[in-house]
């Protein structure tokens, strides 16, 4: 991502803010509601599952979850469009100042939202801040809980730990998580891509929500690039942000049903 | 009767105690520190030194280096490749040799290996571009003629993997900021 | 100074012995920890670190779609879709990302058992060789008639293995069934093709290029016959055409996911919807001008308005839309069809698509293409048909029972009387993979592998345009001491000798498969050729399948259909009470998804209740009888009753409550066992023409248990759909 040296000051930074790099659009028109996103992406980012009661209170790790209300009573009800809700990846986050350890930091060269796990010490303030409420707290060792493993000659196996992408790092307790954009597949396309000499090319590397979407509702690639697809679908003119009014200049832009 | 106790404390008597314990609870920390920062033992005692000097290559044992993340260890075809045709692998006056790596072959068992140069599996480093960048091995891991088990030459920890990435970015900005960046590292 | 030790001090004092604790405890390489043990003999093509992918085929659901796996030093890591196979192009739904958390479930079942009592967990371990034993003596001792094979839908080649061994030695063909198939009321589409066009086929729905969609209750969105295919058919639909947006209409008495992406959902009464059909037929007919089809001329309305509970203007509206539209399309589906009448609504929704001629047109109905290695339909068997197997269990007929994926105890209704009819098998003998409700009642357990540690095919039945056959090879090596189900016959078959040993002299699984694609080695028209078997197979693995290159959707022509008559009354509804009784695959854990953690904690869709069963009510209904969330309720049907907690669903219709099937396990590992009811057990022994159980045609009614309540644990906030908590603001 180039930085414009012309434009300095709050100037410089806004519009750095606005512009974004990596960046995805969501038909929320073509999304039938079916969670193949939410299992891909915890199958990618070993994510942990916790279990009913925890669910209950809302632990769940659901990096992407879609979300449906109801408009109306029967008869006249209506169910709103099914809406996929992950990490907008905030060009100007409210999670990021709120971090005292600076775990919540903005990636200059990714141009996305990081969180730097080693470095969280469970304040969750930033989930609190978050107006979209995308940030999960590992509030246990999740991915060691006895339940899950088998005992072999006098030790604790766990047969689920085998199918962990050794390119995610496995969260402990106390540690805050979120939607990367698959930062360990734009890291290796990236390089790919650097070892052949070229850039990335658009549609080269996807997150993994997006690979397993079944309707194809899920575009991601390069905002700054004006040639992506992913950019000419955010001038459709469906195009909306959520929360649009916060200003926290988010990097997805979703399209209207209809 | 702890005011007796305290009493005693701050008289002469006292105070050479807690000067004792004081240094043999420095000392034992120092020695704890010690032994955590000494390179591990290794199932086999390999001689780093003895195989570079006989001209192997550090990608022959290690290919994965030139083009992924991890450069791998040898498989154990890999060092019987050649030990099966040298005597002194079977000869009994070298125990590590004869015992030891005989026996993992014969038993089909890989050599359970004590990673050395390991950083902490939050941080995700890779090989690749750092080979591709134009450094070689001996940057990083050291001279390898001069070691016999393996070592690290100097603590692999941010502030060392940063100086370098600065002083090698200095130049050229954007590539700072990815070097810099912690989401180069740390996702 | 000060006599005793002031705070200061102390804290000083503390935190020097916390650092020196922290510091010799804390610090230095974790190396020591951890041991790092390189491979004997690396397989040629990897390199550390770096990842291998492997395509196979998905076995969650029959419908075949392609997987490409990524492994990574022997290790099954992602599951990712195949993006040359023409069913899935790449895509995978929620059940084929979580097939990893079959491979790696701690519940595996290791080896094989023998069980000392059904119905009791205690096994002893015994060999392959005398497994081996046990299965050719099962096939040697009895008579041929009495040997039962009872299979589920996938895998294809297993299937036809134990086809040509019956036909060897003389026994009955194998039997498969799944509950999918009963939802999807599989045996009422192909029967209702066969009456109407003259050919026993699974019909194909081209959605994806239609502008107008009436469904009637076909859940094509969630689990019915190729989700992915039709799903991506949807995504066309409404966004393919830059001109168009599709319309989409469901008719429905529960408005499932399907419904929430419709653009009107039309809750008829339970039982209507072959009149409802009819009376748009007329309506279109009217509307286009023309004769109208002789099935079509008398047709009450009004009548049928009031009965489907439904106004004039609805149907006026909706008829004037299919005439006007380019390219309508009308699909039999799901819940419409398990009724004792679906048959013959199935038949009128298929003529709707006759009177607006779209056999064979773009958006319109086509015969799916048959695989390319058949030569006719391989339908899975209907309820009714099982219930023949189960008849001659009871009656002793049967005196060895091979089971091989699918779990009769939890996916058929108590009614069918399988339970019982077991006890009548002096020997049952299963290949599960994981230790479920049959499986505890099997004498001996052979455990067959995973399906990403095995070899096969799956023909593919419908969603591709082409003729499809899916391939399957291992990913990983086997974890546990299984073995291909194949592999035992053929090992068994050889050890028995005579019929069978002739019939099948096949070294091992891959050498039977190749035999039954041999044929296709010389044609050119698929997605690759080689000159002979040996290539063909490492390619057939390499691309994962084989098809054809060029679309073969063959079309019924539509005078077949607008000639006959077709008679369609109200649904007959089984068993007494105020309620219609909708119960509904589970989208998220499908049929056999139990035991896999991350399909339980996916919300699901409509009502995002996660890890447990909850029976839906219309908020209204529920508050006259006083009954609020979470409450826990009986439902009493004329075969049995469950308990569950109640979700207080808005949009379902008042006089109908919904349950969905996926939980209830009594056994089936830790994730699953002792989790919600199976709504299944409700369900009488009714059937339709086809033959398909009639499992939306019961009425229940319920009761309420004072005091007892189960909470549900939903991602959604109570808060933002009930305003719970904020009654007195």
């Amino acid at each position: 991502m180039s930085i414009d040296l012309n434009l300095v000051g709050a100037k410089g930074a806004i519009a750095q803010e606005a512009e974004g790099k990596w960046g995805m659009v969501i038909d929320q028109d073509v999304c039938t509601g079916c969670q193949a996103c939410v299992a891909a992406c915890a199958m990618e980012n070993n994510l942990s599952f916790v279990g009913e009661e925890d669910a209950g209170y809302g632990r769940t790790q659901h990096w992407i979850r879609i979300e449906r209300f109801w408009e109306g009573a029967y008869p006249e009800v209506k169910s709103t469009p099914f809406q996929p809700m992950l990490c907008q990846q905030c060009g100007s986050a409210p999670c990021e100042p709120v971090c005292p350890v600076f775990a919540s930091v903005h990636s200059q060269s990714q141009d996305i939202n990081l969180q730097v796990y080693n470095r969280c010490v469970g304040t969750r303030y930033c989930a609190n801040n978050c107006p979209y409420q995308v940030r999960q707290f590992n509030y246990r060792d999740y991915h060691l809980d006895p339940i899950h493993a088998n005992e072999v000659d006098g030790q604790l196996v766990y047969p689920f730990h085998n199918q962990f992408n050794p390119d995610v790092t496995v969260r402990r307790r106390g540690v805050m998580e979120k939607c990367t954009f698959c930062i360990q597949r734009i890291h290796k396309a990236e390089d790919t891509a650097k070892s052949q000499g070229r850039e990335v090319v658009d549609g080269e590397m996807v997150p993994a929500c997006a690979q397993a979407c079944p309707s194809n509702a899920i575009t991601f690639g390069r905002l700054d690039d004006p040639e992506s697809l992913v950019s000419q679908m955010a001038h459709d003119e469906r195009g909306f942000k959520h929360l649009e009014e916060l200003n926290t200049m988010p990097r997805i832009t979703y399209l209207k049903e209809g | 009767m702890i005011r007796n106790f305290f009493e005693w404390v701050m008289g002469p008597m006292g105070r050479i105690a807690v000067l004792i314990t004081a240094l043999s609870l420095f000392s034992l920390a120092a020695f704890g520190i010690y032994q955590t920062q000494v390179p591990p033992e290794q199932p086999i005692q390999f001689p780093h030194n003895l195989h570079v000097r006989l001209g192997v290559q550090c990608l022959y044992c290690h290919p994965g280096a030139l083009r992924g993340p991890s450069p791998g260890l040898p498989t154990q075809t890999k060092c019987w490749g050649c030990h099966q045709q040298i005597a002194k692998t079977f000869d009994p006056n070298f125990p590590e040799l004869s015992e030891k790596l005989v026996g993992y072959i014969e038993r089909n068992e890989p050599i359970p290996w004590v990673p050395v140069s390991q950083v902490p599996d939050f941080v995700h480093f890779t090989h690749r571009p750092h080979i591709a960048a134009g450094l070689n091995c001996e940057n990083c891991h050291g001279d390898m003629t001069q070691v016999e088990i393996a070592e690290n030459p100097q603590v692999m920890n941010m502030g060392w993997c940063l100086n370098c990435h600065k002083s090698r970015a200095a130049d050229d900005p954007e590539k700072f900021t990815k070097l810099t960046d912690c989401g180069t590292c740390h996702y | 100074m000060s006599e005793n030790i002031s705070r200061r001090d102390f804290l000083k004092l503390a935190t020097v012995g916390a650092a020196t604790t922290a510091v010799l405890t804390g610090c230095g390489p974790a190396s020591r920890y951890i041991k790092r043990e390189p491979y004997m003999q690396m397989p040629e093509y990897t390199y550390n670190g770096l990842s291998t992918y492997y395509a196979t085929t998905c076995r969650e659901c029959a419908a075949g779609c392609g997987l490409i796996v990524r492994t990574m030093q022997g290790r099954a890591i992602k599951v990712e879709g195949n993006p040359n196979n023409p069913v899935n192009l790449g895509k995978t739904c929620a059940r084929g990302q979580a097939t990893l958390h079959g491979l790696y479930n701690p519940d595996r079942i290791t080896g094989p058992l023998q069980r000392t009592t059904r119905g009791e967990a205690a096994t002893e371990g015994l060999e392959w060789d005398a497994a081996l034993q046990v299965v050719g003596d099962a096939l040697n001792n009895n008579n041929p008639d009495e040997v039962a094979f009872l299979m589920g839908m996938a895998p294809d080649h297993l299937f036809d293995l134990v086809s040509d061994l019956a036909a060897s030695i003389g026994a009955p063909a194998p039997l498969r069934y799944g509950v999918l198939s009963m939802f999807e009321a599989r045996a009422t589409l192909v029967k209702a093709a066969e009456d109407l066009f003259g050919q026993a086929t699974l019909p194909f729905f081209d959605i994806g290029n239609a502008d107008l969609v009436l469904s009637f209750s076909a859940n094509f969105l969630e689990t019915w016959l190729s989700p992915i295919a039709y799903t991506r058919g949807f995504s066309k639909m409404r966004r393919g055409n830059p001109k168009r947006r599709g319309h989409f209409i469901q008719f429905e008495s529960r408005m499932s996911q399907t419904a929430a992406k419709s653009d009107e959902w039309i809750p008829i009464k339970p039982g209507t919807e072959g009149l409802v059909a009819l009376a748009i037929g007329r309506l279109v007919a009217e509307a286009k001008g023309g004769t109208v089809p002789s099935s079509f001329e008398n047709v009450n309305l009004e009548d049928i308005a009031s009965l489907a509970d439904v106004s004039m203007e609805t149907l006026e509206h909706i008829a004037q839309l299919v005439a006007e539209a380019e390219s309508p399309i009308m699909i039999p589906g799901g819940s419409a069809l398990g009724l004792n009448n679906g048959l013959q609504t199935a038949e009128t929704i298929l003529t709707l698509n006759a009177i607006v001629d779209n056999f064979g047109k773009a958006g319109g109905v086509f015969f799916s293409p048959l695989s390319p290695n058949e030569d006719e339909i391989h339908r899975p068997a209907s309820s009714q048909e099982m219930i023949e197997l189960i008849e001659k269990m009871k009656g002793g007929g049967v005196k060895v029972l091979f089971v091989h994926g699918l779990n009769p105890l939890f996916e058929l209704p108590k009614a069918l009387g399988f339970e019982d009819a077991l006890a009548s098998v002096p020997q049952v003998i299963s290949f599960a993979t994981f230790p479920d409700e049959t499986a505890l009642q099997a004498d001996y357990v052979f455990p067959d592998h995973h399906p990403l540690e095995s070899w096969g095919y799956q023909r593919v039945a419908t969603g591709a345009e082409q003729s499809v056959l899916s391939g399957a090879q291992p990913v990983v090596s086997p974890n546990y001491d299984t073995r291909a189900t194949a592999d035992v016959l053929l090992a068994a078959g050889q050890l028995a000798g005579g019929a069978v040993a002739q019939a099948l002299p096949f070294q091992d699984e891959i050498e039977f498969m190749q035999s039954k694609f041999a044929s296709l080695v010389s044609q050119v028209d698929g997605s690759f050729s080689a000159p002979e078997i040996n290539t063909f197979s490492a390619y057939f693995q390499q691309h994962g399948g084989w098809w054809k290159k060029s679309a073969e959707l063959a079309a019924p022509s539509a005078s077949d259909a607008l000639g006959k008559s077709i008679v369609v009354e109200q649904a007959q509804f089984a068993g007494e009470g105020e309620f219609f009784f909708h119960p509904f695959m589970s989208p998220t854990l499908g049929e056999a998804g139990a035991n896999k953690p991350w399909l339980q904690e996916l919300p699901d869709p409509t009502t995002t209740v996660m890890w447990n069963t909850w029976v839906e009510m219309n908020p209204e209904t529920a508050h006259e009888l006083h009954i609020e969330n979470d409450d826990v309720i009986k439902i009493i049907s004329e075969a049995g009753e469950v308990e569950a907690p109640v979700y207080l669903y808005p949009a379902i219709r008042p006089d109908t409550i919904a349950m969905p099937f996926g939980q209830g396990h009594t056994a089936y590992g830790r994730y699953a066992a002792g989790r919600g009811v199976n709504p299944i057990n409700l369900l009488g022994s009714h059937f339709n023409e086809a033959g398909d159980l009639a499992f939306a045609g019961m009425k229940v009614r319920i009761e309420k248990i004072e005091g007892k309540k189960q909470l549900l644990s939903r991602l959604e906030s109570r808060i933002g759909v009930y305003n719970e908590g904020l009654e007195e603001h």
